[in-house]
Parts: C-alpha cells; sequence; structure tokens
C-alpha cells in the first residue's frame, strides 16, 4: 500500500515551488498520506470502500488546463443551470474565469480561484492544517498533498447572499486523469448563504477529488446543495469538513447518481454552543455503482444539534455504504444528535452496509440512530397497479415518495425542484447500464 | 358483466377458494357474507388480480373478457375497483398527486384524453365536497395519518373518480363507528346506477343496512353454501354462520 502511495505521489502531488507555508504542508500531507498507505479494506474506515481495488489498476495522471469552449455531451447536465446564481466553473479541476460568473458582488463577498488567491499571498494555512477525524483524513491528506486549484469564498460578517454561489465541475477525460480541487469556504458573524455545487463529467476514467473546508461564524448560516454526477467510470471523492460556531448552522443535501465507484466524507465540528448541522443524501445507483456516505459528527461543545438522513436506491449489482459516527464530548451535556440510512434494494444482487458509530461520553444527551433495508412494499405497488397506475409508473411513484424525505427538506424552492428533476429523469436512463447517463 | 365459474384458488399450496360459481349483471349489487377465513377476502384479492393467489382451476369472465388475461392494471382501465380493507398509506405521494396519475393513468389506458391540473382540480373538489374529503387531506400523503373514516372516504374518493363498472367493497365497515359508516354508505349508494354492479363483502349484517343488496351469498370453507334476497342477511344475523353449511348440504 505504501509503495501505491508514493507511486501515486510521485506522478500526482502539485509540484513544489508555492509558498513556504504551503510547501511545508504539502511535504506533510504526502507523508502522512504515505504512512498511513492507500486506503483500503484492512483499515476500518475503508473496510466497504476499498480505493486500492477502486484505483490501483489505473496510471493516473495530473489533469491539464484546458482552454476554449466547452461543450457539455448529452446527458451531462447541470440541474442548477437555470438558477440566477454567481457561478464559478472548473474544468478538469482549474478554474475557468472565462466561463465563470462573479460580477456585482455585494460588499464583503470575496470568490476567487485558489490559485489567485495564492498568488495575491493569502495564507490558507488552518484549511491546509486540518486533515479531519481519522476515518476521512487519508483523502485530506491526499488532497493537500495535490490539489492545485479551487474556490475561495469568503462572505464578511451580516452579509446576506440573495442569489446563490454555483460550483460547477466538469472533467472532461480522454485518458485516465485525477484532479484534486479545495475549496475554502468562510461566512462571518450573522451571514448567510446558499452554496449549490454541481460535479459532472464525460469521457473514460477519472479520479475527482474535492476537499471543502468549510468555516462558518457565529449565527451564520450555510444552505450547500450538491449533485454527484459523474461520468459512468469516474471515481468521485468529496469531502467537506465543517466549523460550526455559536449558534450557526450548516444544512447539506446531496444527491448522487454518478460515477463509478464514490465516497462523500462529512466532518462536522462544533466550535460553538447552540449550533445546529444536518447533512442529507440521497442516492440512486445501479450496474456495478458504489457509493459510500461517511459521516462524522463531533459535538464538542455542549448544546448542539446534528442530523444525518441518507436514503437510496441500489439497482442491479450497485452496493452501497453508510458509515455514521457521532462523537459526544464529556461536557457537551444537551447534545441532540440523530442518524439514520434507509436503502430500498431493487435488486438481488444489490448490496447496503450500514454502520453506525457513537461515542458518547457525556450522560445527558439524546443519541438516535438506526438503519434499514428493505425493498419495494409490494403491497402497496399493488395497491397502486389496482387503480390503473402501471407498474413501471408505481414503482416510480414509490421510490420518489422514499426519496422525499430527504429532497423535501431542502429549503431552497428552486434547487429542491431541479433536484427532484434530476433523481426523476435517473429513471429515464438505461436500466442495464454500467452507469448513469 | 362477470361470470365466476368453479373457481379453485390457493395461497402457499393452500386451497382456500374450493369452486366457487356466481354470476353477476349489470346493476345489481351482490353482498358476500360468510364468517372469517371463510376466503372473502381471497375472492377480493382474485379480482382484482393480486399475484399472491394461485389459480388451480376454474375461470372468470368479465365483460366477456378472460380475466386472468388482464393485468393489474389493465383490469383496473376495465373497470374493476377494489375499495381496500385496510388502505394503505403511502407516505410521500399526496393524495392529490396519487389520484390524478391514478385518473389520467385510465384514461389514457382507455385511448382518452387526460385531463389537465384545472380540470383536474376542479373535478375532485366537487367529488371530494360531496364526501366530505378537505383540502387538508388531499394535500397530505395518501392515508398517512387519516383516522378509519378518512380512509375510508378517501377510498370512496377515489371510486367516484374512477367510476368502476364494478366495484369491490373488501369489508368496508371495518374500524368504522357508525357515523363514519353512514357517510361512506351515503357516498357509495350515491355511485350506483343502472349500470353499475357491485360486490359488497362483509362479516356483518350491519353494513347491508346502509348498503342494500339484490343478492346475498354466503361464503363458507371457500364454497358458497347460501344464496338468497337481502332477506338472508336478516336471517344470518339471528342465527349466526355455524349452521349455514349444514342446512345447505
Amino acid at each position: 500500500m505504501t509503495d501505491q502511495a508514493h507511486t501515486y505521489l510521485d506522478a500526482n502531488s502539485a509540484p513544489a515551488g508555492g509558498p513556504a507555508w504551503l510547501d511545508t504542508r504539502r511535504r506533510a500531507a504526502r507523508a502522512s498520506f504515505v504512512d498511513a498507505g492507500f486506503p483500503n479494506r484492512r483499515v476500518e474506515a475503508w473496510r466497504y470502500t476499498d480505493l486500492v481495488r477502486l484505483l490501483a489498476k489505473t496510471n493516473w495522471v495530473p489533469a491539464e488546463q484546458k482552454s476554449g469552449a466547452v461543450l457539455l455531451p448529452d446527458g451531462c447536465v447541470n440541474p442548477f443551470a437555470t438558477i440566477p446564481s454567481w457561478i464559478l466553473v472548473f474544468v478538469n479541476g482549474f478554474f475557468r474565469a472565462d466561463l465563470s460568473v462573479s460580477s456585482d458582488l455585494p460588499e464583503g463577498v470575496e470568490i476567487v480561484s485558489l490559485d489567485e488567491a495564492l498568488a495575491a499571498g493569502t495564507k490558507f494555512e488552518a484549511a491546509f492544517d486540518a486533515n479531519g477525524p481519522e476515518t476521512i483524513a487519508p483523502i485530506t491528506a491526499l488532497n493537500a498533498a495535490c490539489a492545485r486549484d479551487g474556490a475561495v469564498l469568503r462572505v464578511g460578517d451580516g452579509v446576506h447572499l440573495e442569489r446563490p454561489v454555483q460550483l460547477v465541475h466538469y472533467t472532461d477525460a480522454e485518458q485516465p486523469i485525477a484532479t484534486h480541487t479545495r475549496h475554502v469556504i468562510e461566512l462571518g458573524v450573522d451571514a448567510s448563504m446558499t452554496l449549490l455545487e454541481t460535479q459532472i463529467g464525460w469521457g473514460g476514467a477519472y479520479l475527482a477529488d474535492r476537499v471543502s473546508n468549510v468555516t462558518l461564524g457565529e449565527r451564520s448560516s450555510l444552505t450547500h446543495l450538491r449533485v454527484e454526477d459523474e461520468g459512468p467510470e469516474a471515481i468521485h471523492l468529496s469531502t467537506v469538513l465543517a466549523d460550526v460556531s455559536v449558534s450557526a448552522k450548516y444544512e447539506a443535501t446531496t444527491l448522487a447518481l454518478g460515477g463509478l465507484g464514490g465516497r462523500l466524507q462529512t466532518a462536522v465540528r462544533f466550535a460553538g454552543e447552540g449550533a445546529h448541522a444536518e447533512s442529507n443524501t440521497a442516492y440512486l445507483m445501479r450496474g456495478t455503482q458504489h457509493i459510500d456516505t461517511t459521516i462524522v459528527v463531533d459535538h464538542a461543545v455542549p448544546n448542539c444539534t446534528s442530523a444525518a438522513l441518507a436514503k437510496g436506491v441500489l439497482d442491479g449489482e450497485a452496493t452501497g455504504v453508510f458509515q455514521g459516527k457521532v462523537i459526544v464530548a464529556p461536557h457537551a451535556q444537551k447534545s441532540d444528535a440523530k442518524q439514520m440510512s434507509n436503502a430500498l434494494l431493487l435488486s438481488r444482487d444489490a448490496a447496503m452496509n450500514a454502520k453506525p458509530e457513537l461515542e458518547i461520553y457525556a450522560d445527558d444527551v439524546q443519541c438516535a440512530h438506526g438503519s434499514t433495508i428493505g425493498e419495494i412494499d409490494g403491497e402497496a405497488l399493488f395497491f397502486l397497479r389496482s387503480r390503473g397506475i402501471d407498474e413501471e409508473t408505481a414503482r416510480r411513484l414509490l421510490i420518489g415518495a422514499f426519496l422525499s424525505d430527504v429532497l423535501e427538506l431542502v429549503p431552497h424552492e428552486a434547487a429542491r425542484e431541479a433536484l427532484e428533476q434530476r433523481a426523476h429523469a435517473w429513471f429515464e436512463t438505461s436500466r442495464n447500464g454500467g452507469a448513469v447517463i | 358483466m362477470l361470470e365466476i365459474k368453479d373457481l379453485h384458488a390457493s395461497v402457499d399450496g393452500t386451497p382456500i377458494l374450493k369452486g366457487i360459481s356466481l354470476s353477476i349483471g349489470e346493476g345489481e349489487v351482490h353482498a358476500i357474507m360468510g364468517p372469517n377465513g371463510s376466503g372473502k377476502s381471497t375472492l377480493s384479492n382474485v379480482l382484482a388480480g393480486r399475484e399472491d393467489y394461485e389459480i388451480t382451476s376454474g375461470s372468470i369472465t368479465y365483460k366477456d373478457k378472460d380475466l386472468f388475461e388482464l393485468a393489474i392494471e389493465e383490469r383496473a382501465a376495465a373497470g374493476i375497483f377494489l375499495a381496500f380493507q385496510y388502505p394503505i398509506e403511502i407516505p410521500g405521494v399526496t393524495t392529490m398527486t396519487f389520484l390524478k396519475t391514478a385518473v389520467n393513468a385510465q384514461r389514457k389506458a382507455r385511448g382518452e384524453e387526460e385531463l389537465d391540473a384545472v380540470r383536474f382540480l376542479k373535478l375532485v373538489r366537487e367529488k371530494a365536497a360531496l364526501l366530505n374529503v378537505s383540502d387538508d387531506m388531499l394535500r397530505r400523503p395518501l392515508n398517512v395519518g387519516f383516522s378509519g373514516g378518512e380512509k375510508k372516504r378517501a377510498e370512496t374518493l377515489q371510486m367516484s373518480l374512477l367510476e368502476p363498472s364494478l366495484a369491490i367493497l373488501d369489508e368496508t365497515d371495518s374500524g368504522l363507528d357508525i357515523d363514519a359508516l353512514k357517510v361512506v354508505a351515503d357516498g357509495v349508494n350515491a355511485l350506483r346506477t343502472a349500470e353499475r354492479s357491485m360486490v359488497v363483502i362483509t362479516h356483518y349484517q350491519r353494513l347491508l343496512d346502509y348498503i342494500v343488496p339484490d343478492f346475498v351469498h354466503v361464503l363458507s370453507g371457500g364454497r358458497i353454501v347460501r344464496s338468497g334476497g337481502k332477506e338472508l342477511a336478516l336471517e344470518l344475523e339471528e342465527t349466526g354462520y355455524a349452521n349455514v353449511g349444514e342446512s345447505a348440504a
């Protein structure tokens, strides 16, 4: 595993010669990744998502900058495209100013690419120091070592962004390329905004890895909506490290349907009392797709609430994983944490693994976790058909209803509709193909 | 309209229906009574097409077609409606969405034009008002959190929207108090026409005070052991089911 880690880093590490603070951290990240080895099934946190198996066969090379117009192929869609937003577009992991829209930003808001910010001398020491909990740390280290670009988004104190900001990531892989992107998102005191993210891609195999460092100031509020809809042979790793301060709110909903293999990692750490974090996921997988939702919530301080709901549909030979962990520190009384995983298996060959973990050191807390794995309710199907609804429509209605628990929680109406439409379009794509699109 | 001949059906290899023959004409209301386990619900489920039952012999002809050739949804489009004893809860699907999907699915199957949102809303509001189904119920997920009476009213609303030729009411009285029962029975009676046939399945005679049948059949041990007019129901109320089978034998 160490050899593989070396080989990968030799080919894909970001070149040295950046700012000294960054070079130091990249070296440390490389050492840390090599030390732990490539995440694989022998490591408990990676038991169900073996990155060696998913990545080892391919000789990944760093993606290169692409210029010129980008024509999205059929079936490769940004579902949020019609929502008026400030848009940052990344092609093969690099920011494309010519395709982005970030003019007329209100005062107190800064949106630039990581590359630009670094060139301007801005330091992101804390972001590159944060590895997150052990479960997800190998990927944050890998990303720190390899990330070359990303978005820096800062919303100043008291600013409420009326329009969402969109980060659109498109990968076009003519050969097996790896992209590593690092976003830094900071909301000041009383700031609020909606962040929409889309991951789409086309071509052959590629690796799309992105890590977002989210820091929420007191009473700030971030609604974070993501569509993970990578190309059919893509491996995607998507990590959020959220630091949530006093009375701040982090509310995330992710719809995952693309890629061959993927892991969505979320680590929330409460940095102040009265904060709330919510991370919900809806996934639709078929063929030999694999999706892993891993969430770690650290109730490091008292009086915070957290919730995680993952609901998904697995058809064909698709596999799903839910790893949910809640940590409640000894003095973090009145913590309230809920985690739930519900999977709907549409085929006998689909499989789901759910692993809840609780580490609770305080006594006056409420923690609930649960997991269900089931199939479409035959009674409900019979009922709908007995009213004249054909079997396929009835199944779609029931699957849509199953996912609605997650999607109806999305507070942004236009985005909610976009997510629902994208989920619904899943049915229109091939039932037998290896993956979506 | 419906012709059942020597119908035998099993569940998991256990015979439940053991030779049922029944003929239902246009506009007739037939009550099927019988003790628990006599095969009443099996008969209604076989008519609607539930797949857990194995038809071992016999035939059912509906409007001159072999009913067994039709899928569940095709039977519905052809006018068969089963009102469930225990209506299913469907979280995540609002009653309104469900009703519109069902009505338009049937219209499409029959080659009729689908109703747009405006026309559909008008139609539902009209029919819902007659059954005391509130806008709130229409907005809620189907049957979720509905009381027993609300569920049966929702079933009756479906029936009134789908306008079946043959309605099968499976123990519609179960779970209803007398007031709720009256509301549902009034709704059903309003749907009685010279063309529409009904099969009313019930354990108790009480329901038949409100939905008065033309014929009453007694089902016992998977066979119809007695048939008669509506007065047979009253007789059963007096004597119970215990002796019916013997007196027929």
